[in-house]
């Protein structure tokens, strides 16, 4: 009888580790917008890490091998896609060991290859435009339209690669867009007056939410894309921002002000410095109050 | 029998549903979507990224033939010589699901060379990587850089003297293991026939070992530490037996900024097969560079090697200075002046301007 009770009494301990806590799915995201976003869905179902900083120009995020340890034990990589991370992605990739994530592996989702690009080049493709994206503007996530359906695919990717938990995955996506509903009738409400008025911005950064919000850009401050603004062009820009009423330049913190400064002072716009991505200011800290801060500039760059 | 019996149920379950007579004749959505024939120009997202790297330079020495014994591209003495140094040309990409191909030729004015071209697996269990073909020996630091990775014009002479003049390389292949650590901790196991230093026609069978490690200081700084050793098979006295080197990498970059600052270093120790250990010769370089903002760098290098063989002895030191300008990612322009300070006082000064650019597939930032 005691054999058999010390026999139960190990099972029983066996079984208890045998079945341990359930484990978060390990996400890991090329920018910090795509974290919060995964953040926003994956709850806390998932753990989560951006390999580059929202304070860091994305496209110059340096190939550190330390990253490569990072994606290593990934269960899912969500990317940008559109060429943003061709400088440095690819090689950490490799790297990795991680034969899941791969291009076109089943633990890899490109989320560009869920949206509708815009700024998709109609001439000449080649590097006389700068550095020209060649699938389209990669920086979709700004537009609220297309976060929610960034976010509804990285909630079914989730929810295959963890169906335990598929329930809360499609609850928080709900969730999220009732938040984003909510959040983008306050911006569009905010902005509506403003309808058809112009901003002069660093990059094309802003395409998307510019195009959501019915603002436009009247000339971007580099020349061409990746190319620094010569003093020629900031010139040029001061009568393209007489003619089309530009009060405002938006510049992302990682990018040199001073030529926006040099067109505040020849043609009396302000220069109102904004956050590349969540994370690039201690406001921006999740993606809805990353928008909110971009539409409050966007407020005060047209008046 | 199974095998049959199972196919044709995965044949029966794959076939369309019969829709009898109320099937469309002309069918909508996604039967209509995409041209006949499929779509033309899908062929080329088939083909591999090619790339093409051009690097020229304008060059000038006071130092003799005998002064630069055993560096590559001696340089005419008291002429300013244009050259153009190398065109690399670069194919790169997936073989199937499981192997990548990288093929790297180099066209110079010594010929036309297969500089690299292998396969790298990608999903081999346990952390293991397999790179088999024409490699670089998983040696060092710089003696694995193709030309245009190479911060400086040319690669340090202790390097060239004591390496190879252009690293080490040679058909082979190499295992790799990423250690399941929190940092960067990678370990090769390589065999390859390598031709050591200047002799083209000399190959020996070499085993080379590395253990590569980087540590995250911050998120703005990164320490790098190396230590490789390789082992030849020498037949003759001359020919190479052991090799040692240790690297040390250090960089800081703010992510808000595009300025860095890089520290660098190597030492190599060379044992010939015919001296004993105490024999060896010894050499190593530091370097600094600070990448000042998105357009130019500046850096120094303090280079330490044996002298060449016309001295029977002692150490050459070179003091390197370089200036880089980048219209972009794919330009650059380098002035680097160089002071040599050979054995019997004897000094001399080399001057390299030199110009790269690069057409095609946009390559991986240099870390």
């Amino acid at each position: 009888m005691s054999h058999l009770s010390t026999a139960l009494s190990v099972a029983f301990l066996l079984a208890a580790f045998a079945s341990p806590a359930r484990a978060a799915v390990n996400v890991v995201t090329t920018t910090e917008g795509l974290a919060a976003v995964v953040r926003e869905v994956g709850g806390d179902d998932v753990k989560v890490i951006a390999l580059s900083r929202g304070v860091q120009d994305p496209h110059f995020v340096d190939a550190n091998p330390s990253l490569a340890v990072k994606l290593r034990n990934a269960d899912l990589l969500v990317d940008v896609g559109m060429d943003l991370e061709i400088g440095w992605l690819p090689p950490l990739v490799t790297q990795s060991r991680n034969a899941a994530i791969q291009p076109g592996g089943a633990r890899r989702l490109t989320a560009g290859n869920f949206v509708s690009p815009m700024d998709l080049p109609t001439g000449p493709v080649d590097r006389s435009q700068g550095d020209i994206h060649p699938s389209g503007n990669p920086h979709f996530l700004t537009d609220p339209r297309r976060a929610v359906q960034v976010a509804a695919a990285i909630a079914g990717r989730l929810a295959e690669i963890d169906p335990g938990n598929a329930a809360h995955y499609r609850e928080r996506l709900q969730a999220f867009q009732g938040k984003v509903a909510a959040a983008g009738k306050g911006w569009k409400e905010r902005l509506a007056p403003f309808a058809g008025r112009s901003v002069i911005t660093q990059h094309k950064t802003l395409t998307y939410l510019l195009d959501w919000s019915g603002l436009k850009a009247a000339g971007y401050m580099e020349p061409k894309q990746g190319v620094a603004p010569p003093p020629s062009h900031v010139a040029s820009l001061v009568a393209v921002a007489k003619a089309a009423g530009v009060k405002g330049v938006l510049v992302e913190n990682y990018y040199d002000r001073r030529p926006a400064d040099q067109l505040r002072d020849l043609a009396g716009v302000k220069v109102i410095v904004i956050p590349g991505d969540v994370g690039g200011t201690k406001e921006a800290s999740d993606w809805v109050s990353y928008v909110d801060v971009l539409v409050k500039a966007l407020g005060q760059a047209v008046q | 029998m199974v095998n049959i019996a199972l196919l044709s149920l995965l044949v029966a379950q794959a076939a369309p549903p019969d829709l009898g007579s109320q099937a469309d004749p002309f069918p909508t959505g996604s039967m209509n979507v995409g041209a006949p024939g499929g779509i033309p120009i899908g062929k080329l997202m088939l083909m591999p990224e090619i790339a093409v790297v051009v690097d020229g330079a304008l060059g000038y020495t006071t130092l003799s033939t005998d002064q630069q014994e055993l560096i590559a591209g001696p340089l005419p003495q008291h002429k300013a010589w244009p050259m153009l140094q190398e065109v690399e040309l670069a194919f790169q990409a997936t073989v199937d699901p499981y192997i990548r191909g990288d093929v790297f030729l180099t066209f110079s004015p010594q010929g036309v060379e297969v500089e690299e071209a292998y396969l790298k697996t990608l999903s081999l269990p346990w952390s293991l990587q397999i790179k088999a073909g024409q490699i670089y020996s998983p040696f060092g630091r710089t003696s694995q850089l193709h030309r245009h990775q190479w911060t400086f014009v040319d690669q340090p002479v202790s390097m060239q003297r004591l390496v190879g003049a252009e690293g080490l390389s040679g058909p082979g292949g190499d295992l790799s293991w990423l250690a399941p650590l929190p940092w960067f901790a990678e370990v090769h196991l390589d065999y390859q026939a390598t031709r050591p230093g200047f002799d083209e026609t000399v190959q020996q069978l070499t085993g080379v070992a590395r253990l590569i490690q980087y540590f995250d200081l911050s998120d703005s700084a990164t320490l790098g530490v190396g230590l490789s050793w390789a082992l030849f098979q020498a037949e003759a006295p001359e020919q190479w037996k052991n090799l040692a080197g240790a690297d040390l990498y250090f960089k800081f970059r703010d992510p808000t900024s595009r300025s860095s600052v890089v520290l660098q270093g190597e030492l190599y120790g060379r044992q010939l097969s015919e001296q004993a250990f105490s024999e060896a010769r010894w050499g190593g370089y530091g370097q600094a560079v600070w990448r000042i903002d998105r357009n130019w760098e500046v850096g120094g290098r303090y280079d330490n090697a044996p002298a060449p063989v016309a001295f029977g002895g002692g150490t050459q030191e070179t003091w390197t200075a370089l200036g880089t300008y980048y219209t972009s990612e794919f330009f650059r322009l380098r002035v680097q002046p160089s002071l040599v300070l050979l054995p019997e006082g004897q000094t001399g000064f080399q001057g390299l301007a030199s110009f790269e650019f690069t057409i095609g597939a946009h390559a991986a930032h240099p870390f």
